[in-house]
């Protein structure tokens, strides 16, 4: 059993997850082929644009379910949001946020668009802090239009009147899910300007800006879209619940800071917070990164059900260092 | 004529400094019994270093390097050796007040004293220090105005914000950018990655040592572990890591074996404040002549010196200086830093760990900071409920009586609150029966 | 009758006493310390015992403090005056109550101990390198006066007029200071006056940094003089509990301690 543990805190972490996310993301992108289907309600960005994906996002069905009007809140209707969700959870609470550290092709891919980078030699670039704390709001913005848009479908806006049918599905418009992952099927279809109505033009032009935005983005910035992402914004929510956790122990902390640098989505307080115990913040996508780069004895853990499954240690730091 | 009275002062003072670094080594040695057996070298290496050769020769260039905060792996990884030139020798540090003010503390007076008595313009590249405290940051004007090439490197007085953090980046960018230049060697990704990790393996046997100290009973004086980090200041790395390696595989043995130099009833102490530096032993020595054990520290000439680790993400020199540059800002604990908090959590965490019954807080005369900052700790501790013995003093060996009245009636309250705390156990016990 | 004997070799005087099993003190003498200090030790305790008509064997343990206690090789135990000072304060005012502060002027030192609730030493300060404020002090002015230093006491009270000021601390530029005051016509009362306060000033700025709490127990040599006692609580606005040969509290505390570690070594043994 200690050979188990010592193995597993000395191993590193960057191969480990670099395997998962490849096997993930066949799952997600191909599973369908093999007759794979994880889920409908799925914290990650398993595509229906896709041929046949191995499970699917649940944004898609939230927007189609919010497309809903308020006297049917209370019905059958209504409470299939509320079923969505708990399958949502279902799945969610077994990895929490690591989906996005380890399933989402999203984020995967930006990861491997990362790689690219590294091995060219070209640095990175980063936000600043003031700026960082304006962008990352933008994905509450999604997540409360994402929500809002369809019940504008559904119910008639004063002033406004009803939004047409073209505004269905808003965010799967501008979602680099929709436009870039059928591009692993051989299908460039997405990416093109649909000139059928103006809505539809503007909303297939920004996908195709966003989808420009991601490319470049990803390609500088570590995770460039996650900052966006609704899907983070919406699991953030649920955090509480998540049976898999990140945490700390202040008291070990020297503040170095070497979490923070490994930290791809530069979270700060991942070294300066010394008091909270539970240290996943709405940004973060337990990707471990952190643990792996800590070199204080069980600063960092990462627990399932409350047992420790994979925490920092010094000779782990060291293996990993070599 | 002139010419040869100055020669004769300057022999004069190094043969007291060497005799001061053998009466000092003497007591190190000879006052403790079942000195480990790897402390030779080291022993060795200091006595050397004030008898015969105070520089080292290994045919690199020099860059002197005058505290905690240089990042040495990039002076490595140019091909050049650090030496840290921190002095703790009171002749130098008379020779020092003959034209430095004279509220300076000890530690600028002797360096300065060191580097006007001696003359290393030839010898060293370059002098780099960084703007820690203001009286290391005026000795780079007046180092200069001696004729040396003295760097200095700009640190922000805050550790906790972005801001200074790029900027603290950034100079250390520009540092390895002057370093090229002053050495002609280029610093590539492949030579720092070496130099890390020479100096991880060095960190690693010095946390190893760390561990070590924590065993109560203790297999280890404080005085030998100063003067371990001490030869680090001069010592070419790889031989110091492997002599250090010996050490702790020595003293490993020596647990299994349980083999101790104080019993568990000694009472263990943290040291803290302006940093003991040899021959400047006087305040550890004191405690441990006295019976006190010093099992840990928390100053920037002993185990601050090479705790902190950095790592990189990525291989690539624009990742690895800025990862060198945070690891030597951001877990400091240096007083020069506002707000400091970290030091609190540090000693805090150290007592914890160490089993640690008291605290000793030096503070050179004439060090603000330090002296400052005492209050807060000392609140602190208070609070914590961990007494703390505060000295003010400097290299001069004259106020040795009166300490040693203080440092042993400290001693003796602590053990007898071991006794009556240990007595009120024995009650408790009995009562339960 | 056994006895256990404490000796306290300080810079001016060597105090011995000696304690019996149930902490009574026995005896107790006080002698000038003098060039050759392990002679005079040893000659004061030979004389106090032969006083007393105790035989060498009867002691059953002997500890040593004060400046000189590492020299004296035949004591048993070597204790810090500190210590020794504060566990004979508490014990010596037991009657009182527990004391929390203990001020203590020596031949060339000043102390200021602060004791917990259960009497172990907590806090303490002390003068640096100079013998400002200390019996040192007293002494320079009682010979610059032209008087002794049990007469310092009765100067004090005798004052008519206003008292001078003195300003320096420094030993020596207050003798120089003293002169030039008589020589301004000042009286040997108002210098007198003028240094136990500058002495008090200095006593308690140096205690207020370990905090002054009741019970406040005063010893040392000087304590014996009322007028500087009535300075040290005007300056520091409480009374002062003065134990009745106040020389000798830092030897009894050796003596009680020569008699605890005695028991604990018999324990162990
Ligand atoms: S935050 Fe990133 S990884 Fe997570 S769901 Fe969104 S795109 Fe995927
Ligand atoms: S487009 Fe994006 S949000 Fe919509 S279903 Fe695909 S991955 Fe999910
Ligand atoms: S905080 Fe840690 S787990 Fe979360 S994203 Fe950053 S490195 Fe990954
Ligand atoms: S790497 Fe570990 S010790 Fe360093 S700041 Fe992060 S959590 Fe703290």
């Amino acid at each position: 059993m200690n050979k188990i543990t010592k193995f597993v805190n000395n191993a590193s972490i960057k191969r480990f997850r670099f395997w998962f996310q490849i096997v993930a993301f066949f799952i997600i992108i191909y599973g369908g082929y093999a007759a794979i289907e994880i889920g409908e309600n799925l914290p990650t960005f398993a595509c229906p644009y896709l041929d046949k994906p191995g499970g699917t996002c649940f944004l898609m069905g939230l927007q189609h379910r919010f497309t809903l009007p308020f006297d049917q809140f209370i019905s059958f209707r209504g409470l299939a949001i509320i079923t969505s969700i708990l399958f949502f959870l279902a799945g969610f609470v077994f990895l929490n946020k690591a989906w996005c550290g380890y399933v989402c092709p999203i984020g995967t891919l930006q990861d491997w668009f990362t790689k690219i980078r590294q091995k060219l030699g070209i640095r990175y670039s980063n936000y600043s802090e003031k700026k960082f704390k304006k962008l990352k709001k933008i994905k509450y913005i999604l997540l409360a239009l994402l929500i809002l848009i369809p019940l504008g479908i559904a119910n008639s806006i004063p002033g406004v009147g009803k939004l047409s049918h073209d505004w269905g599905v808003p965010f799967c418009m501008v979602c680099p899910g929709r436009t870039v992952l059928p591009i692993f099927n051989g299908d460039f279809s997405q990416l093109t300007i649909d000139f059928s109505s103006k809505t539809k033009m503007v909303f297939t032009f920004l996908g195709m800006a966003v989808t420009g935005m991601f490319f470049a983005g990803a390609f500088y910035k570590k995770r460039f879209f996650c900052f966006f992402c609704p899907m983070s914004a919406f699991q953030f929510i649920f955090k509480k619940l998540g049976l898999l956790r990140l945490v700390k122990d202040g008291s070990k902390c020297t503040k170095c800071g070497d979490c923070y640098r490994a930290c791809d989505m530069g979270i700060r307080e991942i070294a300066d917070d010394v008091e909270n115990k539970d240290i996943v913040k709405d940004d973060c996508m337990m990707c471990f990164k952190c643990v792996a780069a800590c070199p204080e004895e069980g600063c960092l853990k990462v627990n399932f059900l409350s047992k420790t499954i994979y925490k920092a240690t010094e000779e782990g730091f060291y293996k990993r260092t070599k | 004529m002139e010419k040869e009275r100055i020669e004769k002062v300057k022999k004069h003072i190094r043969t007291e400094a060497a005799l001061e670094a053998g009466q000092v080594l003497k007591k190190i040695t000879d006052n403790f019994p079942d000195n480990p057996e790897g402390m030779k070298y080291f022993y060795d290496l200091l006595s050397r270093q004030f008898s015969e050769e105070i520089l080292p020769k290994n045919g690199k260039k020099l860059i002197g390097t005058m505290c905690v905060q240089v990042p040495d792996e990039l002076i490595l990884a140019a091909g050049a050796k650090p030496v840290r030139v921190c002095s703790g020798s009171f002749p130098y540090d008379n020779a020092g007040a003959e034209f430095m003010p004279a509220k300076t503390c000890s530690m600028i007076k002797a360096i300065m004293g060191l580097f006007q008595v001696e003359d290393f313009r030839e010898k060293f590249d370059m002098l780099v220090i960084p703007t820690t405290c203001d009286q290391k940051k005026k000795t780079t004007e007046i180092l200069k105005d001696m004729g040396y090439e003295a760097y200095s490197l700009a640190m922000p007085s805050r550790k906790d914000d972005d801001n200074s953090r790029y900027y603290w980046q950034n100079s250390v960018k520009e540092f390895a950018a002057d370093l090229m230049k002053k050495t002609g060697n280029k610093i590539t990704k492949e030579s720092l990655k070496k130099a890390f990790d020479l100096k991880n393996e060095a960190r690693y046997e010095f946390r190893r040592l760390f561990k070590l100290r924590m065993k109560n009973p203790a297999v280890i004086y404080g005085k030998d572990a100063f003067l371990i980090a001490n030869a680090y200041f001069t010592d070419d790395i790889e031989s110091w890591t492997a002599a250090l390696k010996k050490l702790n595989d020595e003293l490993e043995k020596k647990v299994e074996e349980g083999f101790s130099v104080a019993n568990a009833k000694v009472p263990r102490f943290l040291f803290t404040g302006s940093p003991p530096i040899f021959p400047n032993m006087k305040i550890p020595l004191l405690v441990e002549e006295a019976g006190g054990l010093i099992a840990i520290d928390e100053v920037c000439s002993s185990s601050r010196l090479l705790y902190d680790m950095p790592s990189y993400d990525e291989q690539g020199l624009y990742d690895m200086i800025p990862a060198i540059a945070d690891c030597y800002l951001k877990p400091c604990t240096c007083p020069c830093f506002v707000p400091n908090e970290e030091r609190k959590d540090k000693i805090s965490n150290l007592i914890d760990m160490f089993n640690i019954d008291g605290v000793i807080y030096q503070a050179f005369s004439g060090c603000q900071l330090y002296e400052m900052e005492q209050k807060l700790i000392g609140n602190f501790l208070m609070k914590k409920g961990v007494p703390m013995l505060y000295i003010e003093s400097d290299y001069s060996p004259e106020d040795t009586g009166q300490l040693s009245t203080r440092v042993e009636a400290f001693i003796e309250s602590i053990k007898m609150k071991k006794k009556s705390s240990a007595a009120k156990k024995e009650e408790n016990k009995k009562d339960k029966k | 009758m056994k006895v256990y004997a404490g000796i306290d070799i300080g810079s001016t005087s060597i105090k011995i006493v000696l304690i019996d099993e149930s902490e009574n003190i026995v005896a107790h003498s006080t002698n000038p310390t003098g060039a050759s200090f392990h002679k005079n030790s040893m000659d004061a305790f030979q004389s106090l015992l032969e006083r007393e008509n105790i035989q060498k064997a009867d002691i059953l343990y002997l500890a040593s403090t004060g400046y000189g206690r590492k020299l004296l090789k035949e004591a048993d135990e070597t204790i810090s005056e500190i210590t020794a000072n504060a566990v004979g304060a508490k014990k010596s005012a037991e009657k009182i109550g527990t004391v929390k502060t203990v001020i203590n002027i020596g031949g060339q030192d000043l102390k200021g101990i602060s004791l917990d609730e259960e009497g172990n030493c907590g806090n303490f300060v002390m003068n640096d390198k100079c013998a400002a404020g200390t019996g040192r002090f007293l002494e320079m002015t009682a010979r610059t006066l032209e008087t002794s230093v049990d007469k310092l006491g009765e100067l004090h009270f005798n004052l008519k007029g206003v008292p001078a000021s003195i300003n320096s601390t420094c030993t020596v530029f207050a003798e120089s200071e003293i002169i030039s005051l008589l020589a301004n016509g000042h009286s040997h009362e108002g210098i007198v006056v003028g240094v136990h306060y500058s002495i008090a000033k200095r006593i308690a700025r140096l205690i207020k940094r370990i905090g002054v709490e009741d019970i406040i127990f005063f010893d040392g040599g000087p304590a014996m003089n009322k007028g500087l006692v009535e300075a040290v609580e005007n300056e520091l606005m409480r009374e002062l509990y003065i134990p009745d040969v106040p020389q000798i509290t830092t030897a009894f505390g050796a003596a009680l301690i020569a008699r605890s570690v005695y028991h604990e070594e018999e324990v162990h043994a």
